[in-house]
């Protein structure tokens, strides 16, 4: 059996982690995503010589988590992002607040 | 005109504080790596990053000090991490407005060696078509003063350039002449296997302040056997004009580099032991070429653990030696290391995003053609133009500094927009390599996961972290090595 599947509730994850997370297995198996609002189901086709499918399963499952983390520090950190760069690569400097 | 800051929303921060722009990494079941935009980075225990993450602050007080002290959070709206993080960005950039400070002219594709991992230097030592011209040279010398970097190394290699010496000479004293108007910071190096070195070329290298670059892959069975010429005596002849360059030059005036074969792999000691015997201080372990017949191998994390495992016994071996008073560096190390405990970046071709392709070296082919690597140039002989930018003959040095063939790779490579890369905690000590992943996935970009490049980066800044946090020495050591 070369595919396994797994489910990601929609409500708590987001399709770009599952795909950020899936990118970087890219070299052991390749996912198909469909989602019906609720849930997302992936199925994960795994290289014919990749053996330790159900361990590497796990380790997709808890980089979608970690991808979810990205996720969420990318979005509370980039205003600042922004700010730095910007004084960065410009004569600018910040305005006292 | 002044940049307000507005604190993202109360409702996505916590009371009193705020992540800063970070990367993490697990780095082993207890540890978690955590590194800043510039690549400042702290280790913290899986709890403490979970605390973190769910909004709270560690419980330890020096945790808490720690994570601001390396601007992985801040007090909520202070500006002092902003602005500190802002200028260590821009200078980690600077260099870029300082292209392009290496030149390489090749003076002649002939060669008396036919080495057997050297795709482009095979052609008959009696073959003088393969030269670079006069005129060519003197259409390099023009590009080379256009670049507005202050500082312009001119590294004048083959095949093998001492065949074609007349013409060395010619670049290097017509350059001298040239920067009298441009008034860089001139430097000359003459990459040679030293062979054919005389007392013509010591006298004129004396006299114009040469450097020389050689090549030594370890023991004399090993080097002679990859680096085969008539004579079978390539190791001899390379240790004999290491010896009178420093007679001559002084003992600074020559440098070897190692070029890794299969047969390297389990000889790493002898290698390290033959630099340290002739007195060579300094090593750069280097990858296994991919350029060549092993360019498109299917698994090439295979190679890449072979190769991992060279590096560890290496450095380890060479983090013996200097707790044993035996002064000695690894390169590449070396140039990690400035870009994770310092805020400079050694501006290294492989290790800097935009790529260093163009921006770091230009290449003048004897034939006129200007690539953006010397590795562009040896896909070139193979039969691959990709990096070929245009022609010194036909071509300004703005149309070959704004060719596709450079502006596109630079792009579409760039770490900060690849997939992977932009949430890589190691993103700020790599870099992008478009014509490796070209060579070896067929596209700049390449995906990481099955790219040598990115396994092989990881397991060497894994390796570095690794060895400065669990051993005193290696930390000693690698300081030094990082503030060279």
């Amino acid at each position: 059996m070369s595919v396994v599947e797994c489910r990601f509730d929609a409500s708590g994850y987001s399709i770009d982690a599952i795909q950020r997370a899936a990118y970087k297995f890219c070299d052991r198996f390749a996912l198909e995503v469909t989602g019906d609002g609720q849930v997302f189901l992936c199925r994960l086709d795994f290289r014919s010589d990749v053996t330790d499918r159900s361990s590497i399963a796990r380790s997709f499952k808890t980089e979608v988590l970690d991808q979810v983390l990205r996720e969420r520090i990318r979005a509370e950190t980039e205003g600042v992002r922004n700010v730095i760069l910007a004084v960065a690569f410009s004569n600018a400097h910040l305005e006292p607040q | 005109m002044p940049i307000r800051y507005q604190p993202a929303d109360v409702d996505q921060t916590h009371a009193g504080w705020e992540l800063l722009p970070i990367r993490f990494h697990r780095f082993d079941l207890s540890r978690v790596l955590l590194t800043n935009m510039v690549g400042e980075h702290l280790f913290v225990t899986g709890e403490d990053f979970d605390a973190l993450m769910s909004g709270a602050l560690p419980s330890d007080p020096q945790v808490r000090r720690d994570l601001a002290g390396k601007h992985l959070i801040r007090a909520t709206g202070e500006d002092v991490p902003v602005e500190l993080l802002a200028m260590k960005t821009r200078t980690r950039y600077r260099r870029l407005a300082e292209f392009t400070a290496l030149h390489i002219f090749v003076a002649t594709l002939r060669c008396e060696h036919t080495c057997q991992y050297c795709q482009v230097s095979r052609q008959s030592s009696a073959n003088d078509r393969y030269d670079m011209s006069a005129e060519t040279a003197r259409r390099a010398l023009e590009a080379t003063f256009q670049s507005p970097s202050r500082a312009v190394k001119i590294e004048i290699q083959g095949g093998e350039p001492l065949l074609n010496f007349d013409l060395v000479r010619d670049i290097i004293t017509e350059a001298q002449v040239m920067n009298v108007h441009h008034q860089k910071q001139l430097s000359f190096v003459i990459a040679s296997n030293l062979a054919l070195l005389d007392d013509t070329v010591l006298d004129f290298a004396a006299e114009h302040d040469v450097c020389f670059s050689t090549s030594l892959d370890g023991p004399a069975d090993l080097h002679n056997t990859n680096r085969p010429r008539p004579g079978r005596d390539s190791w001899q002849r390379a240790i004999a004009g290491i010896g009178q360059v420093r007679d001559r030059l002084g003992p600074d005036r020559v440098s070897a580099l190692m070029t890794t074969t299969a047969a390297s792999l389990t000889r790493v000691r002898d290698i390290i032991d033959c630099y340290v015997e002739h007195d060579l201080r300094a090593i750069f372990l280097r990858p296994l070429s991919p350029y060549g017949f092993a360019a498109r191998r299917a698994r090439p994390t295979d190679d890449v653990a072979h190769w991992l495992a060279f590096y560890q016994e290496g450095l380890d071996y060479i983090l013996e030696l200097n707790a044993h008073g035996i002064p000695m560096v690894e390169h590449f190390a070396a140039i990690v290391l400035k870009k994770m405990l310092t805020n400079d970046d050694p501006g290294y071709v492989d290790l800097t995003s935009p790529a260093g392709i163009g921006i770091g070296a230009l290449v003048y082919n004897y034939d006129g053609y200007v690539y953006a690597s010397d590795e562009g140039r040896m896909l070139a002989e193979m039969g691959d133009t990709t990096f070929r930018l245009g022609n010194l003959h036909a071509n300004t040095y703005t149309e070959l500094m704004t060719s596709n063939a450079l502006l596109e790779p630079l792009e579409m490579s760039f770490t900060h927009s690849a997939p992977m890369c932009s949430d890589c905690a190691f993103e700020p000590y790599c870099g992008a390599d478009p014509v490796f992943h070209h060579a070896t996935a067929g596209d700049f970009l390449a995906r990481k996961p099955e790219s040598a490049f990115c396994n092989r980066n990881m397991g060497i800044f894994e390796l570095l972290l690794d060895r400065y946090h669990s051993d005193p020495q290696a930390r000693q050591v690698f300081q030094r090595w990082a503030n060279r």
